[in-house]
């Protein structure tokens, strides 16, 4: 008799078997008032700024000091804490590195190494979310996001001639599309009226619903309604988009001054950050899919960020498992070790402006430049991948710079179909959306055959026994798996040729496979304790005890115990009903003993 | 295709709610526009979705803004007062002639210091509260400068404006009746709809939101059937072959005072 825990508590899971039911609520919805942030309102165990912290960490104001330079000038709230080195990584990350013109208003993103380890009182509630969540959109465990609103106006009044300030959201979730919506919102109000606005609108985001997957959140701020979706794990790719109904004429002016409804709060405009290298997109998918070094370069912040958050993007629904940067600055903590050169670069993806990285990452195998979108139209006529050697410096022409030679034959139907929706003028969305799809498809492809092979590793339901400890998984065989490719190999749903198997050997060396089977394998695990808890449950245990020792019987509730907080813990997979009845035996047994062990066993549990 | 629970039944309006006194009301009549009821029954057929208003609750520190809208929304009063940071929200979902409609409610601060952000918030706003205490006439004085506020950065026409006076339970009827006499002079002055209620007792708050909500409606579908109207409506009636309606409805463009 062998009841073990496993060591792994945090983590979250999916289930499998909800799938059914959850399909049936991500019908794209109509435009309706949802429920406001009333109905959760009753929740007695939310303190206030409990709700805020579920969506941000704090805002920042980041303005420029004739003496100190960047500095962080408020945080909101005000009892929220960063560290200094955090607080520096903030002032950096969140202003134009180089003289780069951005006059006006400019919106980006960064992430930054979280400095210290932290876990809030509300972990477990956040947790809870994330269950739901798809892998790309669980809450980023060691980094911060910023997403900044920068202004950059001429001021004669101020003695620099010029107003410098961001506006900046930090947050763990990686909601782009959603928080840019949400400072286009703040930012310009705050700019104008300052403090208060600030106070306001932390005021009108603690009153928001937490961040629920898969319901329609109507979001009050700043005297619009904001309505978004987050999509759950259990979507269908590409199926879970929160529609606009097509506005009655007449109304529409009215309604967006009312309400907003935000199609996606995530992905970003495939089709335009990938204009300047389209004819590079097959090969810039297998550069992030086998997660290699790539840096791009781009004459401003929004640029760098947005075209690193489209490859990171590029290979959903798989998660990009190493570090990536939209934003770069050498004042970065992480800049040492990432420009290394006594080491090969690492796996990372990082976006930069500062021309000197032009240099300092000059031996970096793959370089994407950016030149202003401004001029995309003659950019597209690039066609050749170009020699490292040739990118010298900082006026190099844009384009992609590597020496690799892609595994997959380049599929030209998709840059012929991309290229004729240019020519006829196609709207960026409908080009963004067969972009996406296109990418969809192909990582799709790729993934099945490892999917189904990784499922195959799962024991067979008889091999559990309630009595044994739950049967081990089989382990991956990288031999076997390619065997598996002959006959249900991507060629099934793929028309494209190429070295599919050397892309595979590639990937299974990759940080992305590593996460991506780890994951896999935790949810594999979990699903074997659910069905070992199950099984349990189904025993006559009383019976069972009858045979054993007294020490057995105590030696037994013990485990049944800790398997039941495990289970809660964990929020295991089982069926609904099973963790009441495993309450309902371990009582039993424990009023089968005598009454001096039962004062004893009934105390709660020791951790 | 609904995602939401039906419409509770204490939201069902089906006839117009009656104003507070005929002195001071923005209509007098005594049914809903015959061209709003005519399109309410053919929006039956799902050609026309479903409307939104947004209406805004300002006046001066401690009236009882807050009070009234939660009286209204949650049925709740608290004795307790906790001022309003910036801005409070709540939606209220109703169901007037059948067609569902929702209110927007945005409890704005009466503090000095957040006034520079409301103008934020009155963006679109359909309806403007403008809430004083009856026991303090200075608060009833101040209402025409939030009026003034409001309208500052939106368009004034077609923004309905309700004066609410409230903590009726605080005073006296001979206090009451002379307020009032102020109250309706200066409802006349900015053209807004006179109420009293208590929010403590309930009294009035019910039938006001009831108004509110009715009369944005009616405002609502009215504009709607002048902009895109005449033709689209007129489509419907044709395919419904609903003689009844024909002539009433597909009419361009008739003045709202055919009755």
């Amino acid at each position: 008799m062998a009841l073990q825990g496993t060591e792994e508590i945090e983590e979250q899971i999916e289930e499998p078997e909800d799938i059914q039911d959850q399909d049936a609520r991500i019908s794209p919805a109509e435009e309706m008032p949802g429920d406001g942030p009333g109905e959760e309102e009753s929740d007695p165990l939310l303190l206030p700024w409990d709700r805020f912290s579920a969506w941000l960490h704090c805002i920042c104001v980041v303005g420029f000091d004739l003496e100190l330079g960047q500095a962080v000038e408020v945080i909101y709230p005000h009892h929220s804490k960063l560290t200094e080195k955090e607080k520096t990584s903030i002032c950096y990350l969140s202003f134009p590195d180089s003289n780069s013109g951005c006059l006006g208003d400019t919106q980006f993103c960064f992430r930054f190494r979280q400095a210290s380890v932290r876990k809030s009182s509300l972990g477990c509630f956040l947790d809870h979310f994330d269950r739901d969540a798809p892998v790309c959109l669980k809450r980023d465990q060691g980094h911060f996001y910023g997403y900044v609103y920068f202004r950059q106006v001429r001021d004669k009044s101020l003695k620099r001639g010029y107003f410098q300030k961001s506006l900046v959201l930090i947050s763990k979730l990686p909601y782009v599309t959603f928080f840019h919506s949400l400072l286009k919102l703040i930012a310009p109000e705050y700019f104008e009226k300052q403090e208060p606005c600030l106070e306001a609108a932390c005021n009108d985001i603690d009153r928001w619903p937490t961040p629920c997957p898969g319901k329609i959140l109507t979001l009050p701020i700043m005297g619009v309604v904001m309505k978004v979706r987050i999509p759950t794990c259990y979507d269908k790719p590409g199926t879970s988009q929160l529609v606009q109904s097509t506005p009655v004429r007449g109304m529409l002016l009215l309604d967006t001054l009312v309400s907003i409804v935000l199609p996606t709060i995530h992905e970003v405009d495939l089709f335009r950050c990938f204009y300047p290298v389209f004819f590079h997109i097959q090969m810039l998918w297998e550069l992030v899919l086998l997660g290699e070094a790539l840096v791009v370069m781009a004459p401003s912040p929004a640029e760098s960020s947005d075209t690193v958050l489209a490859l990171v993007s590029c290979i959903s629904p798989l998660r990009y498992c190493s570090d990536f940067r939209p934003y770069f600055t050498i004042h970065d903590s992480e800049f040492k070790e990432y420009t290394t050169r006594t080491q090969a670069p690492p796996s990372v993806i990082l976006g930069v402006t500062n021309p000197f990285f032009a240099k300092t990452l000059q031996h970096w195998p793959h370089i994407i430049r950016i030149g202003d979108m401004k001029q995309a139209g003659e950019v597209a006529k690039q066609m050749k991948v170009k020699k490292l050697k040739n990118l010298k410096t900082l006026d190099s022409k844009p384009g992609v710079y590597s020496a690799y030679k892609p595994f997959l034959n380049r599929d030209d139907d998709i840059i012929k179909q991309l290229q004729k929706g240019v020519q006829q003028k196609r709207p960026s969305a409908a080009q963004n959306a067969i972009l996406r799809r296109y990418f969809l498809e192909l990582t799709q492809s790729f993934i099945i055959p490892l999917e189904r092979y990784v499922a195959s590793l799962m024991p067979l339901q008889k091999s559990i026994s309630p009595w044994k400890s739950p049967p081990q998984l089989r382990p991956f065989s990288q031999e076997e798996f390619m065997k598996t490719l002959e006959k249900a190999g991507p060629q099934l749903t793929s028309r494209l040729k190429g070295d599919w198997i050397g892309l595979y050997r590639q990937f299974l060396k990759s940080p992305n496979f590593d996460g991506w089977f780890r994951n896999r394998r935790r949810e594999m695990m979990q699903k074997l304790e659910a069905l070992h808890l199950e099984a349990l449950c189904e025993e006559d245990l009383k019976l069972h005890i009858q045979k054993h020792t007294e020490v057995e019987t105590v030696d037994l509730v013990l485990k049944l115990k800790d398997k039941l907080s495990q289970a809660e813990r964990e929020q295991l997979p089982v069926r609904t009903g099973t963790l009441a009845k495993l309450q309902a035996h371990i009582e039993a047994i424990i009023l089968s003993l005598p009454e001096d062990l039962q004062g004893i066993l009934h105390k709660p549990s020791s951790p | 295709m609904s995602v939401l629970p039906p419409v509770r039944k204490d939201r069902i309006i089906a006839q117009l709610p009656m104003f507070f006194t005929k002195e001071a009301a923005l209509h007098t009549k005594d049914e809903f526009n015959p061209k709003v009821k005519t399109a309410c029954q053919q929006q039956k057929t799902g050609t026309v979705g479903f409307k939104i208003s947004k209406v805004i609750v300002v006046g001066d520190l401690a009236v009882g803004k807050t009070c009234l809208i939660n009286r209204f929304c949650k049925d709740a009063f608290d004795k307790n007062y906790k001022a309003t940071i910036g801005v409070d929200f709540e939606m209220e979902r109703f169901e007037v002639l059948g067609v569902p409609f929702s209110l927007q409610l945005w409890d704005t601060a009466g503090q000095e210091r957040f006034k520079c952000i409301a103008s934020t918030y009155y963006r679109g706003a359909q309806a403007v509260i403008i809430v004083f205490d009856l026991t303090d006439i200075a608060s009833l004085e101040h209402t025409r400068q939030w009026l003034e506020d409001a309208l500052k950065e939106n368009d004034p026409t077609g923004i309905l404006l309700f004066l609410v006076g409230t903590k009726k339970d605080l005073i006296s009827p001979a206090q009451y009746s002379l307020m009032e006499k102020d109250a309706i002079k200066m409802s006349e002055e900015l053209k807004a709809e006179y109420w009293a209620v208590s929010a403590l007792s309930g009294e009035g708050v019910r039938d006001f939101f009831f108004r509110v909500a009715s009369l944005t409606f009616e405002t609502n579908v009215l504009a709607e059937l002048e902009k895109s109207g005449s033709k689209r409506i007129g489509e419907v009636v044709r395919i419904n072959s609903n003689t009844n309606n024909l002539y009433a409805s597909s009419k361009k463009k008739q003045p709202n005072c055919c009755q």
